[in-house]
């Protein structure tokens, strides 16, 4: 059976804890070279450059691209409509007349700040409640579990619906507290689970056998070694949460036109596909090119930040 | 983006991948599904059987419960309606031989076949609607339609009964029903309604079997202990995949049916359903495919296109655009023939009025409103909008979140942004957007959409919305005038009377001089795809019903 | 152990009441009539009616009451907008459906993403390596809808090979299993080479190893044991995903299963439906996570004694 400090013995290490009283030993420059060690491993990884590249170019396309365009993307023209790629719409037009390729920076200025948003959003919750649960254990873990089990009930496209039908409008705000009110659970999972481990970690038991205080172990020791982990998290959940809102999108939840998400712009693109197949392939491709980058440098932080691989 | 030279590859990838997993199964599935062959005109084919998607789960087959279209179609042709309707929607006899009304229109008597019989053998009696009628409006059901019976004395008294408080039974002994013997039905009308006989044709005036809801209470509806009196009996219904009817051969005039078995399926995705029937998983798609594939599937011959009565309008809330000048102005710039060629693409009619093309009557009631033309007067509508003195140039306009609602409203938005209005989309999921319309409508609430199908053939349902305390009416608008006259029109038993009746009517909202409280947009059209063999005989009337005892499955 | 597991599902209940009531008060707090279904608006006194009929008209704390009692005895009460059916018939008709389509498509994930991930982590930094994460990759990536509208459009439409739509004979199963499963598959193998890659530079392996061990043996008995963890933490709550996420599956292939009618009971305003559908996920779910705390127990026994 662990430890458990009870609540009134949390309270004295907190206050007993004065920051900057007692600077661990070398703890700064260790960080800074698992940092650049981890760059210059993230650099050696091919796939994880080009990916990170792609990444940012996409994003800096949809940040600066409806600026520069000499269309908007709300420009309705039936004139022009279902055009296919000409050198004047690179991707062709709409059903609307509207240029496919600024709309889908315009989409996709949507889509990333919803994916961002939403995931800051369910790591922060996850972060701080799977950490509690996991790292003070007992009664409080088991309580805290079993609420999550609670909110588990709730799965998360269906309470996400509930949500955005409780808040009455679909925004870009509405999207991400529907999207992140219901998604938070398992990294909050996660998290307890590797807190957990690690708590039972040789170095970690040493700690506490020499009497050091619970919040040192878990910022000295735990953290630092879920750090890599949550980095990681952030785009294992952006992907998750980019194709959950093109799923709530899907089944006619989008946002309000005429602004569209990649999600909107694909449901649009389903009805049209036999005949205009360009308006479901390039949100599809958006979508999965920023989900495949987010992946690839999901794998490429894993390899150069995870403290347990660092050896090799 | 490098992803996009993989993609043909992934489409490959993931192809074969389910055909090794899969095999090679294409075998029909379970037997029964009449797919036929492709083949117009000639001599019937040997099977009669056919494979329909209705669209949707019929949510109940109960003639007192059920409330939309898939279920009154399923209902209409397992059951005999007293009336049913011609094609021009005039009423023929059904299961009454004939029928009559008095010189003060007040009394409705009907007389009964002798050869009518339910599915368990007993005899069809008035008895049997009485019953059905007292039981949909008896407030212990809760039926929805209950209100389709407030035109008949004492039913909307017994329908607002409170079990706990009142004496109910009394109230229904009073309700203005009487069987004169077995075969002899008369109906006693507060009002003279000139429309009361085509009301008959609706589902909710259909007989229902005592014995079979006695027995089985709310599970009577279910296949094994349905009874039904009509052309075809249900003989499946597996919830939200499979409604199977077959034919009756002990109805009374069975010689006539050529159909033996219509299977039914629900898809309710329009793309999916498109896709079936290009498959040939079935033989026609009564769900209207998505506007974006109908310009594609105009060009088969499959594709047809029904007139339907309804209207797709926009509201305004009057109180906040109270100037008409801006509401006209409004109307003028919206290019209806242009929304319906490269939006909604059903071939839907530019909407110059609120009564719908095919509404008895349409040609004097329709007011040709110079401010909804077919095709957008900017330059009017500029200069209208100049005349107003407190433009409201920052408008919401509320819509409820599906597809094609989405794709009209952006066209509107851009239209109105030629006059200088900026417009706000608001999606709302329906039931919240009903709500919020009222009445009265939310203060936030600038102009609405919404659509209104005809329950019945008489202008009096579109028109009497906008009266002033019409449930109906979301629009604040209150005209006393208008009022007059369609009390006056409800008090009218000649048909040409009325229709002048309801042409003033119609002045008001929409003549050179009309208040404008809604901009009419389209009448409604119901496009479908039916393969050529039954092409010919699977008919539609404007209210998207269909009478499966005249398909004919040719060969 | 054996009083773990009795206190966890003694656990259940108070967790149960707690998922009723939190989607009770969520689904109060919806505006809409579940009582009008179209735009026709409804006279009074059939609102009244249909209020007294469904005990829409009693005080929330009285209707709570009723519904955990129609919980306790099973009886989830009648659907408000679907007229003549019952909560329990729908779950009974429709359930099924969308578990079966969940285990499908489960068992798909599981029995190609799992020796993928294994595969890639042994022969890590070869071709093949690269090959089944660059494929997992694309598959996790690609949105459900498109890979279904693909196949949709490649296999029924174009091949004639399947049917596009229902839920009746074999064929008819294939199409959608592979659809939902794919993303989990390509999830299971991430996760499973990731940790398995882990593992084997663990100490306790390397001196497995070092000890003499058969390579072969070193990855079954410990290997692929501790690769298995995150699969099971990721197990229970993806099987409830995949049973209840399968809205847009259910929607493309036209299944009659919960999924679809979820949204659309959601949209109906039909509480009795949401709630006894939401209940019933709950327990599911539940019972998903109860056997995923077990199997994590027997699987990574340095957890076990600090959780019973």
């Amino acid at each position: 059976m662990a430890t458990s400090p009870t609540p009134t013995n949390i309270r004295e290490d907190a206050l007993a804890d004065v920051p900057g009283a007692a600077p661990a030993s070398g703890a700064p420059i260790r960080q800074s070279n698992l940092w650049k060690d981890a760059w210059r491993r993230y650099i050696r990884n091919k796939g994880a450059v080009v990916a990170g590249a792609i990444f940012l170019l996409v994003v800096l396309y949809c940040v600066i691209w409806p600026f520069v365009s000499p269309y908007t993307g709300n420009e309705v023209d039936f004139t022009v409509a279902k055009q296919g790629p000409s050198l004047s719409h690179p991707l062709g037009t709409d059903k609307f007349g509207r240029d496919l390729f600024t709309r889908t920076a315009e989409g996709g200025r949507v889509s990333i700040l919803i994916g961002f948003g939403a995931t800051l959003a369910i790591l922060l919750f996850g972060v701080v409640y799977g950490s509690i649960s996991g790292f003070i254990g007992g009664r409080v873990d088991n309580g805290l579990m079993r609420f999550l089990d609670a909110l588990y009930g709730l799965p998360y496209l269906p309470f996400a619906i509930i949500t955005l039908a409780i808040i009455g409008r679909t925004d870009m705000w509405t999207m991400m507290i529907a999207l992140s009110i219901a998604s938070w659970f398992t990294t909050a999972r996660i998290v307890r689970g590797q807190v957990l481990t690690l708590k039972e970690n040789d170095y970690v038991r040493a700690a506490k056998a020499v009497g050091a205080r619970w919040h040192r172990i878990l910022v000295r020791h735990i953290l630092p070694n879920t750090l890599g982990v949550l980095i990681i998290a952030i785009f294992l959940e952006l992907p998750a949460v980019i194709l959950g809102e093109a799923f709530l999108s899907f089944i006619g939840l989008g946002i309000s036109p005429p602004d569209a998400s990649w999600g909107a712009m694909a449901q649009e693109g389903r009805t049209t596909y036999r005949t205009h197949p360009i308006e479901i392939v390039v949100p599809s491709v958006a979508i999965a090119s920023l989900v495949l980058c987010a992946n690839f440098i999901a794998d490429g932080l894993r390899d150069a930040l995870d403290p347990r691989t660092r050896e090799t | 983006m490098r992803n996009k030279i993989r993609w043909p590859g992934l489409a490959l990838l993931v192809s074969s991948l389910a055909l090794a997993a899969g095999g090679c199964g294409g075998d029909d599935e379970a037997a029964g599904t009449g797919a036929t062959t492709e083949g117009g005109g000639g001599a019937p084919a040997a099977e009669q059987v056919i494979t329909v998607n209705w669209g949707t789960e019929p949510p109940s087959l109960d003639p007192g419960l059920a409330t939309d279209t898939t279920s009154a179609n399923i209902l209409l042709n397992i059951m005999d309606p007293l009336v049913r309707l011609d094609k021009d929607l005039k009423p023929v006899p059904g299961a009454a031989e004939s029928f009559e009304t008095s010189e003060d229109g007040l009394t409705v008597t009907f007389k009964l076949r002798d050869d009518l019989k339910w599915t368990n053998g007993d005899p069809v009696t008035a008895q049997d609607f009485i019953y059905a009628w007292k039981r949909t409006v008896s407030p212990e059901l809760g039926a929805d339609y209950a209100y389709q019976f407030y035109g008949i004395v004492g039913a909307q008294e017994y329908n607002s009964c409170d079990p706990k408080k009142d004496k109910c039974a009394a109230l229904a002994d009073k309700m203005g029903v009487k069987a004169l013997d077995d075969k002899t039905l008369e109906i006693k009308l507060t009002t003279p309604q000139p429309w009361f006989l085509q009301q008959m044709a609706h589902h909710s005036f259909l007989a229902v079997n005592k014995k079979a809801v006695d027995q089985f209470g709310d599970k009577w509806t279910e296949a094994a202990n349905m009874v039904s009196n009509g052309p075809f009996k249900l003989a499946k219904w597996q919830h939200n995949s499979a409604i199977d009817l077959v034919k009756d051969p002990n109805w009374r005039d069975a010689a006539s049916v050529k159909l033996t078995r219509v299977n039914g399926r629900m898809i309710s995705d329009g793309v999916t359903a498109v896709q079936a029937f290009e498959a040939g998983e079935t033989d026609v798609d009564a769900q209207p495919p998505p506007p974006d594939e109908i310009a594609r599937l105009k060009e088969t011959p499959e594709y047809v296109q029904y007139p339907s009565l309804g209207t797709y309008y926009y509201g305004f809330n009057v109180k906040n655009i109270s100037d008409v000048k801006q509401r006209r102005a409004m109307s003028l710039a919206i290019p209806r023939q242009s929304i319906i060629d490269n939006v909604s693409q059903g071939g839907q009619l530019p909407a110059n009025g609120f009564t719908p093309k095919g509404m008895p009557g349409f040609d004097t009631i329709n007011p040709a409103s110079k401010w909804s033309p077919a095709d957008a007067d900017v330059e009017q509508a500029k200069q209208l909008m100049s005349e107003v003195a407190n433009p409201k140039k920052a408008i919401t306009l509320y819509i409820n979140d599906s597809p094609g609602h989405r794709d009209i409203a952006v066209a509107i938005q851009a239209a109105w942004s030629q006059l200088g209005i900026k417009t706000t989309i608001k999606q709302q999921e329906f039931a919240q957007f009903l709500e919020f319309l009222g009445p009265p409508p939310n203060q936030s609430v600038d102009v609405y959409r919404l659509g209104w199908i005809g329950d019945y053939v008489d202008a009096i349902n579109f028109l009497e919305l906008w009266t002033c305390e019409s449930g109906n009416n979301n629009t604040n608008y209150c005209n006393k005038d208008y009022d007059a006259k369609i009390e006056e029109a409800r008090k009218t038993p000649d048909n040409d009377a009325r229709y002048a009746l309801y042409a003033e009517a119609e002045d008001i909202l929409f003549g050179d001089n009309g208040d404008m409280p809604v901009i009419p947009i389209y009448f409604y059209t119901f496009p479908g795809l039916e393969k050529l063999s039954v092409k010919d005989t699977f008919e539609f009337n404007l209210l998207s019903q269909v009478d499966l005892t005249k398909v004919v499955v040719a060969g | 152990m054996l009083k773990f597991i009795v206190r966890r599902i003694f656990w259940t209940i108070p967790v149960l009441l707690v998922v009723i009531f939190l989607t009770f008060t969520m689904m109060r707090q919806i505006g809409g009539n579940p009582f009008r279904h179209s735009e026709r608006a409804v006279p009074e006194a059939v609102q009244r009616n249909l209020e007294r009929k469904f005990h829409v008209d009693k005080p929330w704390y009285t209707q709570y009451a009723y519904y955990v009692k129609g919980v306790a005895t099973l009886d989830l009460g009648p659907s408000l907008v679907l007229r003549g059916q019952t909560v329990n018939d729908i779950v009974k008709e429709h359930f099924p459906k969308s578990i079966e389509l969940g285990v499908y498509a489960f068992l798909f994930a599981l029995v190609v993403g799992v020796p993928l991930g294994m595969i890639a982590a042994l022969k890590h930094n070869t071709s093949v390596d690269y090959g089944a994460m660059f494929f997992s990759n694309v598959f996790h990536a690609v949105p459900s809808f498109l890979v279904a509208t693909l196949l949709i459009y490649y296999i029924a439409l174009k091949g004639g090979a399947l049917p596009t739509s229902g839920w009746s004979t074999w064929e008819h199963k294939i199409m959608p299993s592979i659809a939902l499963g794919f993303a989990p598959m390509a999830l299971f193998a991430r996760l499973v080479r990731g940790t398995m890659l882990e593992t084997l530079q663990q100490d306790y392996v390397r001196t497995a190893r070092a000890k003499g061990l058969r390579y072969r043996r070193v990855v079954g008995l410990h290997v692929l044991r501790n690769s298995l963890i995150p699969v099971v933490t990721a197990a229970g709550p993806l099987l409830g995903y995949i049973i209840t996420g399968s809205f847009v599956i259910e929607l493309i292939f036209n299944i009659p299963g919960i999924g679809q009618y979820y949204v659309t009971a959601v949209n109906a305003r039909d509480y009795s439906v949401v709630m006894g559908l939401t209940v019933l996920l709950s327990v599911i779910v539940i019972v998903a996570n109860l056997v995923v705390d077990i199997l994590y127990g027997i699987l990574d026994p340095r957890t076990r004694d600090a959780r019973a």
